[in-house]
Formats: structure tokens, sequence, C-alpha cells
């Protein structure tokens, strides 16, 4: 026991000795000489921090926080069974009837926040069908979210098509785009893919950013029309009056329903033939295809199925912004995505909206730190994954992709 | 032709420098099957040490007397500190997860890279740093085509430290053991080969290289900022995969095309669609060979 | 016991004094909007700065009336409209009494429209779309000068100073750098400089030598110079040299700072560029200067000193308001004249600020004034 705390100990003073060597070039050599005081103040800061930690780490090994741990996990666990008891549609009504209420009475900035939470939702099980199903590494997949965003954004100021009916051709747009960026990548595996589609990622935008004349360029589309309903207005007798939904709330249920009927549309999908066949993929590609997938077919349907939601969930972020440029369709962006997609758990529809809800909101969280926030943001994202390296909420069925198991 | 040639002479000059960030994303690969987003960061990380250290000796006035004797200083001492960054990095962020799935790895590889890189803006600053002239920048004048002094030792660097990777890959006890957890992990750690020890090395290997070439690119250019890490460590990706990934060869030669490719791009078509056809050329040739130029694994050559 | 109760009866008297102290004591917040993370932190941290000061300086001099104290409130746009508009509703919830913000024009259109709704006043330091100020937003401002303008002065610079015949052209494809670059090569056809060329970098690029050996092959008498900030124009300038490139070099207000001078130090001599005539011997600037050196170090560059106006400018519209009605805000703001530190500030109908730009030159380790193409004289 000693022994291993002793170790323990050691391994923390050498990460810590480290860590000054690695701090102190970069803070304490400067053309007016050496200096040491401003280095070791942030490694005190990171010492003492890291000691607290661990300290905690230690009381709870020795079983010293069981008196506060214990009742909270038996509390956890019976209130997880009483919940579990219940027949699953009083909780999905239950659920979908609190995700109602927020508009009534939280403010702009917890709605804007939560539009953006359901905007990744859209994305990250869009993603999931190509990553988490059917096991194909994508690094591009805010491609067809721009793709989307620019359908729609073209088509309203045009034409002032609007925008439940673009909704649709901004999905088959993105769909199309699908196919022609897994048509080449088909014979493709594993990082070979990741790379490709990281390049049509970026041909994607660079071609919207220089495109002027289509895309008016780094200068971004303006004055798109926000999503539009017939209203019945009682005033005067019964006539029904047009209104744009331009404010937070009505935008808050517009994606409310947007992002159901993705969590639900993904479910489905996951549970039909299509989705075992995908799974069968992922797991064993060659296996599948002598079972008789067809797996040229199912990869591209996958391509198509994620590209669709990426695309869907673009077209309601023109509708809100009201403008789009390529800025918001970066590389980072796919790899935020992808974040999201892991750190929830693959394939598990929960676990994906947990990681959304993570990843959207820490830099939210984080902004009290200023220019720190970044800082903590990727910190958090790796402590993150090294205490749930399965995920937030790791999907039942889930084995080694075929290729690591090699 | 003069044209032609100098944007030849610029594009190796590129292409060098993606080859030599591509070798350690390539040995990484080979050895853990990640895709090591950070790498770029080490590469960022010895382009500051080396106009830290640079500045520290002009301060100092060594940097008059004695030019060579500061140069090869910074680079080795900014070499050994992007190899101790990357061996922390790996045992922090990477060794928990060996046996996670490879995404998890990956996620956490682009959280140590947003660390880092903001690590590096607070304590650098976020104004671009400039490195110290250290040679005059005197040009040679071939007929119409000029090459700078700067450009033929960036050469001649990355070449010698091409050609000793080479030496430490083939002929050496590590280079063997390297190769051989590559190849098959259970195997050689049955035949007495610490896995732990030869993941670490290669690590600080292939940082030692980013961090080179980190400083290469500082004196070039001039100056080192941040962020510089991001974009060239996308390219250097490309080249790792275009050149067959986990093959040296093909890193080395994956970065001199996409090197060549992005500068005729820019020379003769336009140049803000250079990345594009850049892309596309990697698309392409993915597309004919699925397994990049060199292929990969094909023999023992991988790392 | 009755000793006790009285104890607590004495401190919840102090404690309820002490917070009507603070309550009565009445903070003016006031919020800015640029990236602060990110490839463009550092023109973030300009624009944070150049507020900070401005509030700073304002509380000093007495000039606050109405409030006891200045918070500034800064927010991270990270260059990104998603991000930009979550930070916008924040300062919106957080009753920030105006913006001064954001850098990328992909930024400030998005999170303009929010705080309009709001209404909060905004003045943008840095964007120079022109739709930013022409759609018509009741409560948008901008400080630094439009395209139109700055090119103008360009191009008579090159014309009648430089006698150019021929002009190469680069931009790095941002917002900013391209339209202005456009405007340039439009002013110059018709002032009958030929353009030789109007080539694209991307931004974050390091290496122009593909570029840098066309402009040198295309030999022009001037290089326009269009980068999105001195981040980028340093490395260029410093290649453009090593290259050998002849032409003269006339560049831009976004790459204007201190640091292109420091930084490029050699290579930089030289070079000429557009931005507003700043009078250093006005008690104004020298105060700014001071406080910024004091504060932050070094010397201050051109966003800093847009966001410093910009907010300087706010503030006296919300002192003579004596409130932070964004009716009333904007009713000072239209009526507003007055000298700047960059120039001397009044807005049009659309809300954008008149422009005196003059070509600066960098000699040693300053800019210099060197030509006014309004009058044609030299300095």
């Amino acid at each position: 026991m000693t022994l291993e705390y002793k170790k323990i100990f050691q391994k923390w003073a050498l990460g810590l000795a480290w860590f000054y060597l690695l701090l102190w070039p970069l803070m304490g050599i400067t053309p007016d000489g050496l200096s040491f005081a401003p280095s070791l103040k942030v490694w005190a800061t990171v010492a003492a921090g890291t000691a607290f930690f661990l300290f905690i780490w230690i009381l709870k090994q020795q079983g010293r926080l069981d008196f506060f741990s214990r009742p909270a996990i038996s509390l956890g666990r019976s209130v997880g069974k009483a919940v579990g008891a219940l027949p699953n549609k009083l909780l999905a009504v239950a659920a979908i009837a609190a995700l109602c209420l927020p508009p009534l009475f939280a403010g702009r900035y917890v709605l804007d926040v939560s539009i953006n939470v359901m905007i990744y939702v859209c994305l990250g099980l869009g993603l999931n069908i190509v990553v988490g199903l059917c096991g194909l590494l994508d690094l591009g997949y805010i491609a067809f979210y721009g793709v989307g965003a620019y359908t729609y954004a073209l088509l309203s100021i045009n034409y002032a098509v609007p925008f439940w009916l673009c909704l649709p051709v901004a999905a088959g747009m993105a769909a199309i785009a699908g196919c022609i960026i897994g048509y080449p990548t088909l014979r493709m595996r594993g990082d070979y893919l990741a790379i490709v589609t990281l390049g049509f990622g970026e041909i994607v935008r660079l071609i919207l950013n220089n495109w002027m004349e289509l895309t008016n360029g780094p200068n971004g589309i303006l004055g798109i029309n926000a999503p539009g309903v017939w209203w019945p207005n009682w005033a005067d007798g019964f006539t029904l009056e047009h209104i744009w939904l331009k404010k937070l709330p009505y935008l808050y249920y517009v994606i409310l329903g947007l992002a159901l009927f993705t969590i639900l549309a993904v479910h489905r999908l996951n549970y039909s033939r299509i989705g075992r066949a995908w799974e069968a993929i992922r797991e064993d590609e060659t296996a599948a295809e002598l079972m008789g997938v067809n797996t040229f077919r199912l990869k591209l349907l996958a391509y198509a199925m994620g590209a669709v939601f990426g695309g869907l969930a673009g077209a309601f972020f023109a509708a809100r912004m009201r403008f789009v440029s390529p800025n918001s369709f970066l590389f980072i962006e796919s790899a935020m995505v992808l974040s999201m997609v892991v750190l929830g758990g693959m394939a598990s529809i929960p676990g994906i909206i947990l990681g959304t809800l993570a990843l959207i909101a820490l830099p939210e969280f984080f902004r009290d730190f200023e220019q720190y926030r970044m800082l903590a943001f990727g910190g958090a994202m790796t402590i993150m994954m090294l205490f749930r390296p399965k995920g937030l909420w790791p999907a039942k069925r889930l084995g080694q992709r075929s290729e690591e198991s090699q | 032709m003069d044209f032609f040639l100098q944007q030849c002479i610029n594009g190796l000059t590129l292409g060098g420098f993606y080859a030599l960030i591509a070798l350690g994303y390539t040995m990484v690969f080979g050895v853990i099957q990640l895709i090591n987003f950070a790498h770029g960061e080490f590469f960022a990380a010895g382009g500051y040490m080396g106009v830290i250290l640079l500045s520290f000796c002009a301060s100092m006035g060594f940097l008059e007397t004695h030019p060579l004797l500061c140069l090869g200083g910074s680079m080795l001492l900014a070499m050994g500190y992007c190899a101790m960054l990357a061996m922390a990095v790996e045992k922090i962020a990477y060794m928990p997860l060996r046996r996670a799935s490879r995404l998890s790895m990956l996620l956490s590889a682009l959280g140590m890279s947003i660390f880092l890189q903001n690590g590096l803006m607070l304590t650098q600053g976020v104004y671009s740093k400039s490195y110290p002239t250290v040679f005059t920048n005197k040009v040679l004048h071939l007929g119409n085509v000029s090459i700078s002094y700067m450009q033929i030792m960036t050469l001649a660097l990355t070449a010698g430290l091409l050609v000793g990777l080479n030496a430490l890959v083939f002929r050496t006890r590590i280079g063997t053991a390297m190769r051989a957890t590559a190849q098959d992990k259970v195997m050689s750690a049955l035949v007495g080969i610490n896995a732990n020890r030869v993941i670490s090395m290669t690590f600080a290997i292939g940082a030692g290289l980013a961090a080179a070439a980190g400083i290469m690119v500082g004196m070039y250019y001039g100056t080192v900022r941040y962020d510089m890490g991001f974009v060239p460590g996308i390219k250097a990706f490309a080249a790792a995969v275009l050149g067959g990934i986990g093959n040296i060869t093909g890193a080395m030669l994956g970065g001199l095309i996409i090197g060549l490719v992005e500068i005729f791009a820019a020379a003769y078509i336009s140049g803000e669609y250079k990345d594009v056809f850049a892309f596309i050329i990697l698309i392409a040739m993915l597309y004919f060979r699925p397994t990049g130029i060199m292929g990969e694994n094909v023999d023992d050559t991988r790392v | 016991m009755q000793r006790i109760i009285t104890k607590a009866l004495v401190l919840s008297a102090l404690c309820v004094l002490l917070i009507s102290g603070t309550a009565v004591a009445k903070t003016l917040k006031i919020g800015t909007l640029s990236p602060i993370t990110g490839p463009y932190a550092a023109d973030g941290n300009d624009i944070k700065n150049g507020a900070v000061i401005a509030a700073e300086i304002f509380q000093q001099k007495g000039l606050l009336k109405g409030f006891d104290k200045i918070e500034v409130v800064s927010e991270d746009s990270a260059c990104d409209p998603r991000q930009a508009v979550a930070a916008a509703n924040k300062l919106l919830s957080q009753g920030v009494a105006f913006v001064d913000g954001a850098y990328c024009s992909s930024a400030t259109i998005p999170s303009s429209e929010v705080l309009n709704e709001g209404p909060i006043p905004m003045i943008t330091p840095a964007s120079t779309n022109p739709d930013v100020t022409l759609r018509g937003l009741k409560y948008m401002w901008r400080m630094c000068g439009i395209d139109a303008h700055q090119s103008k002065s360009a191009v008579e610079f090159m014309a009648k100073v430089l006698k150019a015949k021929t002009v190469f052209i680069i931009d790095d494809k941002t917002t900013y750098s391209q339209h202005l670059a456009e405007y340039v090569a439009e002013a110059a056809k018709a002032a009958g400089i030929q353009v030789l060329a109007h080539d694209h970098v991307n931004e974050g690029d390091m290496d122009f030598s593909a570029v840098l050996t066309k402009i040198k092959q295309a030999n022009p008498d001037v290089f326009y110079m269009s980068l999105q900030n001195s981040a980028a124009g340093i490395p260029f300038i410093k290649q453009l040299r090593q290259a050998g490139v002849k032409a003269q070099v006339l560049s831009q207000d976004a790459v204007y700072h201190p640091q292109f001078i420091e930084k490029a130090h050699d290579a930089a001599q030289g070079v000429y560029f557009t931005f507003g005539f700043i009078d250093d011997t006005t008690e104004m600037y020298k105060t700014f200067l001071k406080a910024y050196t004091a504060k932050v170090g070094g010397q201050p560059g051109g966003y800093a000193f847009y966001s410093f106006d910009a907010a300087w400018t706010m503030l006296t519209a919300v002192s003579k308001a004596g409130s932070t009605d964004p009716e009333k805000i904007r009713a000072e703001m239209m009526k507003m004249d007055m000298p700047g530190v960059t120039k001397r500030i009044k807005f049009d109908q659309n809300g954008d600020s008149g422009s005196n730009y003059i070509i600066q030159v960098v000699k040693g380790d300053k800019f210099v004034n060197y030509y006014d193409p309004s009058t044609g004289k030299f300095y």
C-alpha cells in the first residue's frame, strides 16, 4: 500500500520536474537575460493544483470519501432504476415536454447556446452514421454543413424560396455531395480515407471562399430569410398571416423539431436492416461482403445519409444567422463534430448528445477565463478522454473495427 | 525557363520542410497508428525555441562572434526540447489510451494540439516573433535564377537530416527495434523489445525533426507565430499519406511532391486555388494507388 | 443571548449598508467583442486594449457623467460567426451599454443583428465590409474608414508621387484585403496605371516564394500589398526583400502596426502605408500613447487606435446622453463632431465615419507622415 503511494509520488514529482523543464525555456529565457520568477509562479500554481487532486484521489482510494460517494452512488442507482421502470414512451414525452419549456423562462444567451447545441446534435448524429455506424473515418464532414447552408442561402436570396421548401433541397444537395465525396474513397481504408475526406472538406471551403460570382467569397451572403410560417390570426376574423420566425424562441422550436427528427431518424436507421449492415461493415468488411452485404452501395448510402443531416443543419444555420460565410466551415469544425461523436461514444445516440453538450457548452462555460479559454478547453478535452476512453455514454453494441484488431 | 527553374527551387525548399514534418507523422503512425494532430505544434514549438535561444545568443553577443556554434547549439537544444515535449505529451495523453479505440487517441491528440497552441500563445505573446539575422541574406545568381544561401543551407540541412534518419532507422539497434515494433507489437515484445521505450523514442525523433524544420522555417521566412503549426501540419499529414503512411521514403517523396505542386499551382494557375490543386492531386493519386505512392508497409521499411 | 442578537442585528445592518453602498455606485458596463484566441488574437487583443485604455482615461479625466465607474466586459468572438453571436447574446444579457467590436466582418455582421434587436449600440473598429453599415441597422457605427476612400488616396499617391506606370496587386482573400485590392485595381485602371496582375495568397500561408517570383518577373513600378494584418505582412515583406523585388511597396492600414517595423526592421524601411492622419501633437494622442505604453507596453497598432477612438466616441455619447438608452445614444452619436486620435469623428447617415487617409512611410523605428493626397502636399 505505502509502496504504491511512494511510486505515485515519485511519478508526480518526476512529472512536475519535467513540466518545469518544459516551461522554463518558454518563460525564462529572454533577450534581457534569464529569469526564474514568472515561470516558478506558474509552476507552483500547477503543482498546488495537481497536489490537491492527487490528495482527493488518495482519499478516495483509501475509502475516506465513502461516507459521501456511497450514498450518492446508491441514490443515483435507485433513481436510475425508478426511471428505468417507467415506460419508455412516458419518459420520451416527459423529456420532450421539458425541452419545450426553456424559451418560456431562459435568457437569450442560454437559448442561443442551446440552439447551437441542437445544431451540433444534428451534425453529430449525421456524422455518427458515417463514423459510428459504418466505421468510415471522415474529417471533412463540415463540407456538407456548408453545402446545406449555401444551398439555402443562394435559393433564398436569388429566388426567395421559403425555408421549408429548401430543407429537402439542401438535404438532397448535401446527399449528392456525399456521393461525390464517397465514390472515390470507397476503395480506401482508415487513414487514407481520413486525409481524402479532409481534402474534400478543404476543397469545398476554398471554392466557397474563391468563387466570387456564386458565393460572394469571403464577404459571405447576407439577407437570408428566416423560416416563415402562416399563422392563423383571430383578431379580425380568420386570416392567415405570414410571419418570419426571427426571434430566438421560435428558432429554438424549429431546431428542436429538426433535432428530434434527426434523433428519431438515426435511431430508426440504427435498428433497421441497413443499420445492421452498416455495423457489419464496421466490424468486418470482408465478412460482411461474404454474408451478402453490398458494401459498395451501403457505404455510399452511409455517406449520403450522413450528409443529409449535415445539410439540414446547414440550412437551419443559414436561416438562423441570416448570413453565411466560409469562416463557419473550417477544418477545425469538422474535427469538433468528430470529437463530439467520439467523446460521447460512437454509435450511441444519448452519448453523442452528451458529447455535443460538453463540447459546445465548455467553451462558453470557460468564457470568463478570457484568453485562457481555449487552453482550458483543449486540456479538458484530453482529460475527459483519459477518464472515459470509450466515451461518456458508450453504445452497447460495439466491437473492434476490423482494421484495429490486426 | 528561368521562371520555371526558380519555381522549382522554391518548390523544393518548401517540399523539404513538409518532408521533415511528414516524417514525424509517418513514424508515429507506423508505431501506434495514431494521426498525431499535435505534431504541427511540435514544429511550432521548435520554431519558437529557435527564436528564443538565438535571440538570447544575440543579446549576449555570441551570435556575431560564433554564428555557426550558436545556430548549431540552438538547433540541438530546440530539438532536445521538442523531443522532451513530445515524450511528455505521449506519456500523458496517448499512453493511457493505447488500448482504447484509435479515435479516442485522435481526440486526445486534438485536445493536446489546442492546448499546446494556446500554451505557446500565452507564454510567448500574440505577436509574431522575428528571427535575428544569422547570416547575411546573400544571394547566388546563376543567370536569372537566384538562390539564397539560406535556401542552400536549408536544402543541405534537410538532406542531411533525412540521410541521418535513414541511417538511424536502418543501421542502429533502436531503429531495428522501432521497425520490429511497427511490424508486430506482440512478437517484438516477446523478443525482449521494450515497446514503451521504443514509442517514446519514436515520438522524440519525430518531434526533433519537426523542431529542426521549425527553426529552418523560422530562419528562412523570418518570423514564427503561435499558430504556424496548424496549416503545415495538415499539409505534412497529406504528404505522409500521399507517400504511403508508415513509409519513410514515401513521406520524403510525398513532402516534395506536395511542395512542388503547391508552388507550381500558385505560379502557373492561381494563388488562391493552389491548395485545391494540392488536394486534387492527392485525391487523384490515392484513387489510383489507394495505399500511397510507395505503398503502405511494403517490406520492413515501415517505422 | 440578547447580546448575540444585538451583534447579529448590527452585523446585518452593516451588510445592508455595504450592499446598498455598492449598489449606489452606478457602474457603466461596456463590452468589447474581438478574437482574443485563435489566429487573430493579436488584433483582437489590440481592440480589447484600445477599449480598456479609452475607458480608463475617460474616467481619470472625469469626463464620465451620470455614472461612477466603467467596467469593461471583454468577450471572445474567435472570428467565428457562431461564437460571435453567442458572445453578443451574452453581452446583451449582461446589460452592457454598447459594444466595441468585432474584428472579422463575418463575426460583426451576424452579431450586429443580435445587438440591434437588443437594442444595444455597436461600433466596429475594424470591419470594412460595406454591408456592415449598409443594412440600415439603426445602432451600427463604424470607426475605420471605407475602402473607397483608402483606395483613392493610395492610387493618387501611386500616380502623382511614385509616377507609377504599372502596379502588381496582391491580397490574401479575406473580406477586407480582397475588397480593398479590387477597389485599388479599379481606381488604378481609371488613373491610367496598368494593373499587371491581381493575385492572391491564402491567409495562414507562410511561403510566398511562388508569387514573389511572379512579381519579380513582372517587374512592376509599385507593388500593392493588401493583407489582413501585420502578422501576414512581416514575413511577406521579409521574403520580398530577399527575393530582390525592386518595386516600391505600398500597403494599407490593417498591416499598419509597430510590430511591422519592430519585426521586419530593415526590410520594412521605405514601405508606404495609407493610414489616417495622426496628429501626434494633440493632448489626446499623447495621453493615449502614454497609457498604452504603461499598460500594454510597446506601441499601439492600427486596430488599437481605431478601437480607442470607437470606445471614446461611444463613451462621450453615453456621457452626454447621461443614460444608456440606445435612442439617446444614437441621437448623440449623430450629432458627434469632435477630434479623435485617428481622424475627426463625424458620422454620416449610415453610421460611417469620415476618413482622412494620408501616406505614411517607415523611416527608422517610426511611421512618418509623408504625403497628403487631399492637398497634394508633403509633410
